[in-house]
């Protein structure tokens, strides 16, 4: 059966695939072939053996380096620093409160206002939608008649009607009189200016 | 039955509230921090401070700014703990915090070409070269040559790129797993085990000259 499927886990390993798996292989994650076959590649290729050494010998050092310590003052500063966090934390907190509520008092200082103003403009509005439309009297002014007797002594018309004309412009003339008397008033009027 | 009375007619035979804190996971100090307890803070400083310092020392080679930057870390949490999510790791949060700090501190810093770290010496003679970490038994001479492995060891890490770096102490200075230094510094898996093999690599060939 060999023969017809490639074995997936060949026992030898290029120096590619040890690259590619050598930070599993330092931090031993590696499953038991893999780690075999690593194992194994490091026996076989010296080139690989000694960068594995390298790195190997590198971190010993870098891990092993001696840890530092907080300084004495450290956790007075620390703690100075937090008390100055917190009272300044309280007083955004005062503030914000403050703000709050003088943000609300203003909402509602406004809504109230806003309330009050249209209730005023529809009791406005209402007032002037139910009042009857009043309109300024029209004054009109109608002159009386004049009554009195025409007194023209216009020779015209004293021969025309001695002549037995046709009276009809007579009276037409007569009917006209008013209107030209009150002509001849306006024109006296505007004279008089 | 008999050990409680016992404990109530001698109060002192009790656990102190620090005694019980101590006894607590992370998430319980968290909780009982939130329920009111202030000393619970101070166990969760307790826990991280030396954890954290190194840390972020190990990232930007600072000691005084490493710790101006833990007190950071601790006031952030203090403020924001209330808003942590308690379905994760309290330490995998912290962690995060303190790694953004770094982060922006090594930017800060990069505009900054003024403060840079110390360049590593490159020629040590053979009397020189160093054994193994600094021992206050040891000899003054032996320490001399200690100490400068120390310091050899730290400006290699130093020289690491800030992104391999972050990777690189997380993982060998902590021992955070791939999925929490993933969580940690916001990269993906593959990402993270690409930094460290790169990181792994470059630290060793930085620091085999002067330990071969």
């Amino acid at each position: 059966m060999g023969y017809l499927f490639p074995d997936p886990h060949p026992i030898s390993m290029d120096c590619r695939e040890f690259s590619e798996k050598h930070l599993a292989f330092v931090d031993d994650t590696l499953a038991g072939i893999e780690l075999v076959r690593m194992q194994r590649h490091t026996a076989e290729c010296e080139r690989c053996a000694k960068q594995d050494a390298k790195v190997r010998r590198a971190l010993l050092l870098f891990r092993n380096l001696p840890a530092i310590e907080p300084s004495t003052g450290f956790t007075d500063r620390l703690e100075a620093r937090l008390q100055e966090a917190h009272e300044h934390d309280m007083l955004l907190e005062t503030t914000r409160r403050n703000l709050t509520r003088g943000a609300v008092a203003a909402t509602v200082a406004t809504l109230a206002s806003a309330v009050m103003l249209a209730y005023i403009g529809s009791t406005v509005y209402q007032a002037e939608m139910t009042r009857d439309v009043v309109m300024p009297p029209v004054v009109a002014i109608a002159s009386e008649p004049d009554l009195t007797p025409i007194t023209t002594t216009t020779p015209a018309i004293v021969a025309s009607a001695s002549a037995g004309l046709a009276i009809w412009p007579v009276a037409l003339f007569a009917e006209e009189v008013p209107v030209r008397f009150a002509h001849s008033r306006f024109e006296l009027a505007k004279l008089s200016r | 039955m008999a050990d409680i009375v016992r404990k109530q007619l001698n109060p002192a035979a009790a656990p102190t509230v620090r005694e019980r804190l101590q006894a607590m996971d992370d998430s319980a100090v968290v909780t009982a921090f939130l329920g009111g307890e202030e000393r619970a803070f101070s166990e969760l400083v307790t826990r991280y401070q030396t954890r954290l310092l190194n840390f972020v020392y190990r990232t930007i080679g600072d000691r005084e700014k490493a710790e101006d930057l833990v007190q950071e870390v601790f006031i952030r949490v203090y403020r924001h703990l209330h808003r942590f999510d308690r379905s994760k790791k309290f330490s995998t949060w912290v962690y995060t915090i303190a790694s953004n700090l770094a982060k922006n501190e090594l930017r800060n810093r990069s505009r900054n070409p003024l403060v840079l770290f110390q360049t590593v010496q490159k020629n040590f003679q053979d009397e020189d070269r160093p054994l193994q970490f600094e021992d206050t038994t040891s000899r003054p001479d032996d320490m001399y040559r200690k100490r400068h492995l120390r310091e050899v060891v730290e400006e290699s890490v130093a020289k690491l790129p800030e992104h391999h770096r972050h990777v690189f102490v997380l993982r060998e200075l902590e021992g955070k797993s791939y999925e929490e230094i993933a969580e940690i510094t916001e990269c993906n898996l593959g990402t993270v085990k690409s930094r460290l093999n790169r990181a792994r690599n470059s630290f060793a060939e930085i620091i085999a000259p002067y330990v071969d």
